[in-house]
């Protein structure tokens, strides 16, 4: 079985990401978007956790861009077509509302 | 077969309606005899704490509410252990709430068609 | 405004029927409420309303259906606890119309 975990919010200040580590499965994915892409701001405690733990990561790259963010070679920037497919290819999607 | 749905709330009971919506959820899910779970994480386990007071605050009792969860057919009921040492919770008002730890977790949300994070 | 006439108080109820303060609830009102209903209150019927009373008291919540007949089961055993014998006692709908007579507010998961 394997989840799609979305995140939105800015991991500064919120759980959301840390628990959401603490959570996921080796089949598991997580996708960042809007405020959570943040987590890609190099020399952050997000970014290492994220860096460390070298989960399968997808960012929206709209939101990337936006946040002027560059993406690491860990992590794989995606459209929303993409965002589609991945919800598709996961058992279940669990937004981190 | 209905899917099954886990709800995972997560927000404190005093933060706005966060707490009150993901019972809400699991109450109607109950009534209509899904297959429902409740795990609370985060500050989501200060739902727990006993000894709440929300006339103090002149709000509806969601610690009372949280007790008529068996009532409603929902016994699937869990809490976080990490979030609950981390805030120091002590006694809890829901017995039927069982301790998990992160794997645990993991393994709950495996097992569930749906999940729903509040 | 609906409103019920007890005696010489009016009572106010809203627009399905249900106490609009809570507080307002005597045994009285409860009678004419179910008149109001075409119910004659029994012995039968008041132990389910004192239990929807206590299921307030308890929760804070007015029970739906399913949970109803399991707190009825569980309080005054099986031959009374099921829906046959509740929705006999309140025409077909027992957790909204019980509520009704019992002072609790409408149950909110009752679609």
């Amino acid at each position: 079985m394997s989840t799609l975990h979305v995140l939105s919010h800015s991991p500064f200040g919120d759980e959301r990401l840390t628990s959401c580590l603490r959570l996921l499965g080796t089949a598991d994915a997580l996708l960042l978007c809007g405020d959570a892409a943040y987590a890609l701001q190099p020399g952050t405690a997000p970014f290492n956790a994220l860096e460390n733990r070298q989960v399968k990561l997808f960012v929206l790259a709209e939101d990337a861009q936006a946040r002027a963010l560059q993406v690491p070679d860990w992590a794989e920037a995606i459209d929303y077509a993409a965002f589609v497919e991945l919800s598709i290819h996961h058992d279940k999607v669990n937004t981190w509302l | 077969m209905a899917k099954s749905l886990l709800i995972i709330s997560r927000q404190s009971p005093w933060s706005g309606p966060g707490a009150r919506e993901a019972l809400d959820i699991v109450l109607a899910g109950g009534a209509f005899d899904l297959p429902i779970g409740l795990l609370f994480l985060d500050d989501g386990v200060l739902q727990l704490a006993a000894g709440q007071n929300a006339r103090a605050l002149q709000q509806k009792d969601l610690s009372a509410n949280l007790q008529a969860l068996p009532m409603f057919g929902v016994e699937e009921l869990f809490y976080c252990v990490d979030s609950a040492s981390a805030r120091g919770l002590g006694d809890r008002s829901l017995d039927e709430a069982q301790p998990l730890a992160a794997a645990q977790i993991t393994a709950l949300i495996d097992r569930y068609d749906q999940v729903i994070t509040l | 405004m609906n409103a019920l006439t007890v005696g010489t108080r009016t009572i106010e109820l809203d627009k399905d029927g249900f106490l609009v303060d809570l507080n307002d609830w005597s045994s009285e009102v409860a009678g004419a409420l179910a008149a109001a209903e075409d119910i004659e209150l029994s012995a039968e019927h008041w132990e389910v309303l004192e239990l929807l009373r206590s299921f307030y008291a308890e929760f804070q919540l007015s029970p739906a259906t399913r949970p109803l007949i399991k707190y009825t089961a569980l309080k005054l055993g099986a031959e009374k606890g099921n829906s046959l014998h509740l929705n006999r006692l309140f025409k077909g709908t027992p957790a909204k119309l019980a509520a009704k007579l019992a002072g609790l507010p409408k149950p909110t998961n009752c679609l």
